[in-house]
């Protein structure tokens, strides 16, 4: 089987749960402007290029092109592992805007995805937030749920609530309300070395099935090739170490609460469950029985894994569709023989979707960013410019920036961008995006409560921590994470 | 008390007054004019963060609540911190970190001052190449450090493979027993280059006459330094060994951006856990009450080191 015949895989292996799960929040789904019932990569092609928008003009019928104000806006930029690519279009975003608006004096701030939600609760204490802050997509309820950022939905910039992922907008939901609007929305895939896969006696074209095949393929490139097997990320504080073992962790049938499911309500906690310490069973095989994976996984984002992986030191890794941009921007870094050496794993890097659960469960953390208007009283001077705030919102989440911003490493937050001529170009010059766009049904959004961002950034990797360091079993290391997410559920304690 | 007595008690007690704390800042009102400036903005800067810390340190703090909306829970703090498992480990390692960063950071800043206290051709370079590692940003010193031990393309894992020293690079910082040790390494490099500044300007005070003299009544090299050298820098190795201990007991950047405090809490100390509290998982209050502990040991640490410094004072005096 082809790497890329994603078509056949799809519409043979999306099981109506995950689609189902995905989709439920969305009430009227047919009303969407783009068919989220018919989703292929296929279909994703048919759709491109066949609608054009004028993002001026929409915007201005929100916010007229002659207004006259201020706005402060931080935002989660481009960090050390994106391609040059994005790097341009973000240039080009605020560029634009500027020409756009010309009376707007637009301020804004890039903050790396690990510092972002720091700064912004820190300057939320002193009440010196910014006007507008585009937070990634598990922060927003947190926010909402302290009353620090206004009620906001699509339809108050001039979109429709059906323009958007129905889980990417439950992350902005919080008792009943809307609090933001997505700009962009990513499911990542498994990435392999063709070439690793051979010389381990592995089929080169053939992605690891199930998660069990994960740990056995990643023990026998180590065993036969002498390279770490599987791009395992453990570092606490990181956002990488979540989007890489949820997956895992939903595809054995586990979770943190029962997010999986289709109607979650978070109420029972499961990273205690047999099926959950499976999953983190499978890290500590390849992490201390096998050795199979990279010492360095417990200090390590992916931005680590992604220089050992164009050095032929890795076979597979969980990553975005941009890795692809990436591998050939670090190569322009590499010389002498090591050029050849890189090139040979660009041409032989592959995606595939990521592996199943022992059930034939797949699942991929439905992540992106989300944009937010702040409450005047906690902006630094009091004051929040609607009209200018509302463009800025309007400006990112529109068909076309929406999925220019997302170019190179996710996908646009707003369907109708799939259908402008620029996703057409991005499916022309972006390869393996097919297979990022399939595995967008199996998306499941992070549980949406207040303490999701400690319960992803800190309890999580200290539950992987724990085990792969011997510091406590399997078991321990279950439970305790387990406890920790009662106390923290339970009254905010330790 | 009748009228005559009180008469007669005035003169007695403007006289107390005159002679008393109040009439000596009176008559020197002026020079207290001078100073206020700096005293308003030191009550600013300093002493409301620090009652606003210890006010904060009897509150809850949930994630789902604003600050303003913060929960009395009078002493839970401290209980809570006292009674986990993480806070001893923490302490622990913060202990282990500071005693020994100190101590070696001490030890070989003052064998360089000695070394560079004797007088040879290339002193003067020697002696900027060493302190180099002080003047570097910790930021980048910590970011080239964790590629030095990088656990799988590490230098000092590559160098040892190729020489056939070890079938693999040895696990520096993923590794919950060498970590902390590993950590320890880089913080003395940092740092020794200051004991050695610091202990090398004591040396410049050791009277050249006395380590003559002692020569020529037959004293080893250790009986000279121990006799001789050693009493007269004793005050300058006890402010040097204060200050190590203070900047240590709040070194933050080198185990933050190397480790994080991981794996499994091998290298959390105090301030690297006190700061993900408070920024990672909104704990402030608890964060707060971690704070004001740190605070009292490093009251404690001030004190000792203004005696010392006193101490040194009435010596010379």
């Amino acid at each position: 089987m082809s790497s890329l015949n994603f078509g056949r895989l799809v519409r043979r292996g999306v099981s109506l749960a995950a689609i189902t799960a995905s989709f439920m929040c969305s009430p009227a789904s047919a009303q969407a402007p783009v068919d989220l019932s018919k989703w292929s990569p296929e279909y994703v092609r048919a759709i491109a290029g066949t609608k054009d928008f004028d993002t001026a003009a929409d915007c201005g019928k929100v916010t007229p092109l002659a207004h006259k104000g201020r706005v402060t806006f931080w935002y989660q930029g481009v960090f050390e592992g994106d391609p040059d690519l994005l790097r341009q279009y973000y240039r080009d975003f605020f560029a634009t805007f500027r020409k756009t608006y010309p009376n707007i004096q637009l301020e804004e701030q890039a903050l790396t995805y690990n510092d972002l939600l720091d700064k912004f609760r820190t300057a939320l204490l002193g009440n010196a937030g910014p006007m507008v802050v585009r937070l990634q997509i598990l922060g927003g309820v947190e926010f909402a749920s302290k009353g620090y950022i206004q009620e906001l939905k699509p339809e108050d910039v001039g979109y429709s609530t059906q323009d958007f992922w129905p889980g990417a907008m439950k992350s902005n939901m919080w008792k009943g309300k809307t609090y933001g609007i997505p700009t962009n929305n990513e499911t990542m895939a498994l990435i392999w070395n063709a070439d690793i896969f051979k010389r381990a006696g592995l089929d080169p074209e053939k992605a690891p099935a199930t998660w069990d095949d994960v740990v056995r393929y990643s023990k026998q490139i180590n065993e036969k090739v002498g390279v770490s097997g599987y791009g395992l990320v453990a570092r606490k504080n990181a956002g990488n170490t979540p989007y890489r073992f949820l997956p895992q962790l939903w595809g054995y049938g586990g979770g943190v609460f029962d997010e999986a499911s289709p109607s979650p309500n978070y109420s029972q906690i499961q990273l205690n469950s047999a099926a959950s310490k499976r999953a983190l069973q499978a890290s500590y095989d390849m992490y201390v029985r096998d050795k199979s994976v990279p010492v360095s996984a417990l200090t390590n984002q992916q931005a680590d894994n992604q220089p050992l992986f164009l050095a032929g030191q890795l076979g597979m890794m969980i990553s975005h569709p941009s890795d692809y941009d990436v591998m050939l921007d670090l190569k322009k870094r590499v010389t002498g023989s090591d050029v050849q050496k890189a090139q040979n794993v660009i041409d032989n890097m592959r995606y595939g979707l990521i592996p199943t659960g022992p059930d034939g469960k797949r699942a991929v953390v439905f992540g992106g960013s989300n944009m937010h208007i702040l409450k005047p009283e906690y902006v630094d001077g009091g004051k929040v410019d609607q009209p200018a705030a509302k463009a800025i919102t309007c400006f990112w989440t529109s068909p076309e920036w929406s999925l220019k911003m997302a170019y190179a490493g996710s996908n646009p937050g707003n369907l109708n961008g799939f259908k402008t001529k620029w996703m057409k170009e991005r499916l022309e010059n972006i390869r393996f995006l097919d297979v990022t766009t399939s595995m967008l049904p199996y998306g499941i959004p992070f549980p949406t409560i207040p303490e999701t961002p400690e319960i992803m950034n800190i309890v999580v990797p200290d539950m992987l921590q724990n085990a792969l360091t011997g510091t406590m079993t399997v078991d321990q290391a279950a439970e305790d994470a387990a406890k920790k997410v009662k106390s923290i559920m339970s009254g905010g304690k330790l | 008390m009748t009228m005559a007595t009180r008469l007669a008690e005035a003169p007695v007690q403007a006289s107390a007054l005159q002679s008393g704390l109040l009439w000596r800042i009176w008559t020197s009102r002026v020079d207290y004019l001078y100073v206020m400036p700096a005293i308003v903005v030191m009550l600013i800067v300093i002493a409301y963060p620090i009652y606003y810390t210890v006010e904060l340190s009897f509150f809850n703090t949930p994630p789902s609540l604003q600050l303003r909306d913060k929960i009395f829970v009078g002493l839970d703090n401290y209980t809570l911190i006292l009674s986990s498992e993480v806070f001893w480990q923490v302490t622990l390692n913060t202990f282990i970190w500071t005693i020994a960063s100190t101590g070696l950071a001490y030890v070989l800043g003052l064998g360089c001052a000695l070394a560079l206290h004797r007088d040879f051709v290339g002193r003067a370079v020697l002696r900027a190449i060493l302190i180099i590692p002080w003047v570097i940003s910790a930021v980048a010193a910590s970011y080239i450090w964790k590629w030095i031990y990088h656990s799988n393309f590490g230098v000092i894992g590559a160098v040892l493979v190729e020489l056939g020293f070890a079938s693999r690079p040895p696990n520096f910082i993923d590794n919950v027993n060498t970590v902390l040790p590993s950590l320890i390494v880089v913080n003395v490099w940092r740092e020794f280059p200051f004991a050695m500044i610091m202990l090398a300007a004591g040396l410049q005070t050791v009277p050249d006459q006395l380590l003559r003299a002692a020569r020529v009544d037959g004293a080893s090299a250790w009986q000279r330094f121990w006799h001789v050298t050693f009493p007269h820098i004793r005050g300058v190795s006890i402010a040097t060994i204060l200050l190590l201990a203070v900047a240590n007991f709040n070194s933050f950047i080198v185990p933050w951006i190397m480790t994080g405090g991981g794996p499994a809490n091998a290298s959390h100390i105090w301030i690297t856990h006190i700061y993900e509290l408070a920024f990672g998982r909104q704990r402030w209050g608890v964060a707060a009450a971690y704070s004001v502990l740190l605070f009292l040991i490093l009251m404690a640490l001030g004190y000792f080191y203004v005696r010392g410094l006193s101490g040194n004072e009435k010596e010379r005096g």
